[in-house]
């Protein structure tokens, strides 16, 4: 009982991490990035690489996913995203889920079909509170998740630029006249939001093997982490990640493996139902 | 005067009667014939959304939920009960309906991206459960249909040309359905819905009961249209039939590349879609696995963003005003003389 | 006379701030009433918690001595009670007669509501332009059609929220005229309107709020002499209490 505790608090700081970057992006843009799932495959294959190429430990490979799908981000809502921001919501969530179709299939095309892992020294290894055993790799992942989590918190209240996606947030138009380039931080805000999906992509390469289809389980995962911190609150979708953890590891002892996924559905469901602004009244 | 030949209604007659005829000039068992029977099907699929997703801009991404109740229903009752798909095709939309209301009492109230959210979730849920539980469903293996020849009280044919008619007797059934929902009392007061729920329900619309019906004859159109697949294809396991990007996704995507909301729209776009799929399917599969997808993909971007409102925006229309926008039938003057 | 819609103690609270707070007030029929306080007084939230649009913190709405409050907005337009939106709030893609005819089909099949609908386009004058598009028209074009699909309801009590707002004089000056022949025929209005003019000259009785209370009810002349009402609108600089409502 207490260790499924343990594994889901360390399971859903990651899920937060993940998650957040979606969050981010409703909560500045107003468009629900269905897509998102895909960067998350992207950070995971980048690490992947830079493990593969360069012998890069994935927990540092994060920093170099970071980096690259920011890139990626940026490109992508300047060219595509930007244009429907004012489209109705059908136009906003056909666009994403094109983008998702092409990003999976685009994935398939360049790294093939096959599962992908990594060994790390720590693989296997763990330690021992009494009863309780701790992976190593969830610790560690767990560990670089509220690293970066601290650093997006910095970050958004002490930059510039953080402040200015926040202005964007709260209301684009008092921003720009106060002189943000709301287009530029769109863009920022974008990749930021799906840079913070890949660096949570990397960390969990160690325990996870990636595939072009890997986002495809955690889309409603991470939708659902986010329903529950409230579409557009960071804070919300950190605690909601560890919710979502806590009740995956927990659930494992009740039902069996198949049947994890489908408590998630129907918490999902539950919340949009009854609490669709979020469980957690967030930042 | 109001003529009963509209360009619009032209283009659907002779559509029709041309699609009746393809099966006399092609081949009767060859790959054209079950790419044309695909067309028809994925048409009156996209027809079946675009009753809640054009109607009342309920964008659902679940439907493929609709369509795999529909194929495990008539299949499941077929195969452990030896009952006729005929009437395995009713029980589906009956099991369909049934969800669909069970569905719209937690998520009336959602709209747009919050709705799409959780019509994904529903599909989902489906699907997991037809993996996990195997002992009924068969689980991730899916379930086959045994090949029986010819015996048309059980929906089994020899001849690709019967299932074909079958299709296009679907597709007509869905298009008229479409037509008097759009143009009956009910599509009036979905279209409120759509473009303003709160006004509609101070003018008297019961707007949750809208809703309701519109997506209960959905859901029973697209479960219909699912056992029809499965009769067809003769074989489908979970992850297939309740698939998001292929199913859930295609259907809309049809119905929104050919004009969200229109009565042409779904047959435009499938007529566009599905053979530009298949196309892509041949020359492209051999080349790289998920490049056709990948094209999909970059198709429904590209849709979106040079022609939101889909191929019927080029149509003619026959007044200032949409082509689908249910004109009344009866003649004004004599209403004026009451 | 009989009071047909009847408020009592109406509050509706958002978060901790009072937008309406404990009103209460009848209205008979055959009679204008104008509802007249400064922006954000809490005029357009008080219509909405009396057609069901926005439920109520505490207080009942009665309608034909039928208690209404907690209904559904369909089922007060079922009732007979509707209202018109602040902004011309009509169904974009539908014409002028498709407008009407949705709200038609409240009490009438398809047929009989586009004949009701025509009907009730023609009172109006909006007989001409019954099958133009409601993207096309003009302001005064628009809040003309949206009376009239709130009059196809066959409402007993009409919510009026600022049709006359973007008017000319002689635009006003025929709305005012078919409001009165909507009075005389029986029916109950309550008025928003900012323009003075107007309502001074159309109302039979008016209720003034601020800060979502009731500060006066009573004829015309007596409410706009008010010194609680004066202070309202002139601010309150007026009454030498700066600050007061912070």
């Amino acid at each position: 009982m207490l260790q499924a505790l343990i594994d889901g608090i360390l399971l859903g700081g990651v899920y937060g991490v993940i998650a957040t970057g979606l969050s981010l992006v409703f909560g500045v843009l107003g468009v629900v990035n269905f897509a998102h799932a895909e960067f998350l495959m992207l950070g995971m294959y980048v690490a992947w690489f830079a493990w593969r190429w360069l012998g890069l430990d994935p927990l540092l490979g994060s920093v170099l996913s970071f980096v690259i799908v920011f890139a990626v981000g940026y490109v992508v809502q300047r060219t595509l995203i930007e244009r429907v921001l004012k489209a109705p919501p059908a136009a906003q969530v056909f666009l994403t889920v094109g983008l998702l179709i092409a990003i999976e299939n685009a994935a398939l095309m360049v790294f093939g079909s096959e599962f992908r892992s990594v060994s790390v020294p720590y693989q296997v290894q763990g330690y021992r509170l009494g009863d309780i055993f701790i992976g190593a790799p969830y610790l560690y992942a767990f560990a670089a998740a509220v690293i970066l989590a601290a650093a997006l918190w910095l970050f958004l209240e002490r930059s510039w630029t953080g402040r200015a996606i926040r202005a964007v947030a709260q209301d684009a138009m008092a921003a720009t006249l106060v002189g943000v380039d709301t287009k530029r931080t769109y863009g920022l805000a974008f990749g930021l939001g799906v840079a913070l999906t890949a660096f949570g992509g990397a960390v969990i390469l160690p325990y996870i093997t990636v595939s072009p289809t890997v986002g495809g389980q955690f889309v409603v995962l991470m939708f659902t982490v986010v329903v529950l911190g409230g579409l557009g609150s960071v804070a919300g979708a950190l605690a909601g990640g560890i919710m979502v953890g806590v009740v995956q590891s927990m659930s494992t002892l009740i039902f069996p493996i198949q049947l994890q996924n489908l408590c998630l559905f129907v918490i999902f469901i539950a919340v949009l139902a009854l609490r669709p602004q979020g469980l957690i009244k967030g930042a | 005067m109001r003529t009963l030949f509209t360009p619009s209604r032209a283009a659907l007659l002779i559509f029709f009667v041309a699609a009746a005829l393809l099966p006399f000039f092609v081949d009767p068992r060859g790959h054209l014939l079950r790419v044309a029977a695909m067309v028809l099907l994925f048409a009156a699929m996209a027809q079946s959304w675009n009753i809640v997703g054009g109607l009342a801009n309920q964008i659902s991404l679940g439907h493929a939920g609709f369509f795999g109740l529909g194929a495990y229903t008539s299949t499941l009752l077929f195969l452990k009960l030896g009952i006729s798909p005929w009437i395995g095709m009713f029980a589906g939309a009956v099991v369909a309906g049934g969800a669909a209301v069970l569905l719209s009492i937690p998520t009336f109230r959602l709209k747009g991206h919050y709705f799409a959210l959780a019509t994904l979730a529903f599909a989902e849920v489906l699907r997991v459960i037809a993996n996990s539980w195997a002992d009924f469903t068969g689980g991730p293996v899916g379930l086959s249909i045994p090949f029986m020849g010819s015996q048309p009280a059980y929906f089994a044919f020899r001849a690709v040309s019967s299932y074909y008619w079958v299709i296009l007797g679907l597709l007509a059934a869905v298009c008229l359905a479409f037509h008097l929902l759009a143009s009956g009392a009910l599509g009036y007061r979905l279209r409120a819905v759509r473009e303003n729920e709160n006004a509609a329900e101070v003018a008297g619309v019961n707007t949750f009961r809208v809703k309701l019906i519109a997506s209960v004859i959905s859901a029973a159109l697209t479960a219909i249209c699912g056992t029809v697949f499965a009769q067809f294809t003769f074989f489908f396991d979970p992850d297939s039939i309740f698939s998001l990007a292929g199913l859930s996704v295609r259907m809309a995507m049809i119905a929104i590349v050919g004009g969200l909301g229109t009565l042409g729209g779904p047959i435009l776009g499938a007529l566009f879609l599905i053979p530009l799929e298949e196309t892509a399917n041949a020359f492209l599969s051999s080349k790289a696995a998920g490049l056709s997808q990948f094209v999909f993909g970059v198709i429904l971007i590209a849709a979106i963003l040079i022609q939101p409102r889909g191929l019927m925006a080029w149509w003619p229309k026959p007044r200032r005003r949409r082509a689908e926008a249910s004109r009344p039938a009866v003649a004004a003057p004599a209403a004026k003389g009451a | 006379m009989t009071a047909v819609l009847q408020a009592e103690g109406v509050s509706v609270t958002f978060g901790g701030l009072k937008a309406v707070d404990g009103v209460s007030f009848t209205l008979n029929a055959g009679e204008i009433v104008g509802l007249i306080g400064p922006n954000g007084a809490g005029k357009t939230t008080l219509f909405n918690a009396l057609v069901g649009l926005q439920p109520l913190t505490s207080g009942a709405v009665r309608l034909g001595g039928e208690t209404i409050s907690g209904l559904k907005p369909h089922k007060v337009a079922a009732k007979g009670m509707t209202k018109t939106f602040q902004n011309a709030a009509l169904f974009p893609d539908m014409s002028v007669l498709e407008n009407v005819t949705t709200a038609a089909l409240l009490r009438h099949d398809l047929k009989g509501a586009r004949i009701k609908a025509e009907r009730v386009l023609d009172t109006l004058g909006l007989g001409p332009i019954a099958d133009a598009d409601v993207q096309d028209l003009t302001f005064p074009q628009k809040a003309l059609v949206e009376m009239a699909r709130a009059l196809a309801t066959e409402p007993r009590v009409l919510l009026l929220d600022e049709v006359m707002a973007a008017l000319t004089p002689s635009e006003m000056d025929e709305v005012m005229k078919v409001i009165r022949t909507l009075r005389d025929e029986g029916l109950a209005l309550l008025v928003v309107e900012h323009h003075m003019r107007a309502i001074m000259a159309l109302c039979d009785r008016l209720l003034a709020v601020n800060f979502g209370r009731l500060l006066a009810q009573g004829r015309p002349s007596e409410v706009a002499a008010d010194p609680q009402v004066i202070e309202a609108y002139l601010g309150h600089g007026a009454a030498g209490q700066e600050g007061a409502h912070a």
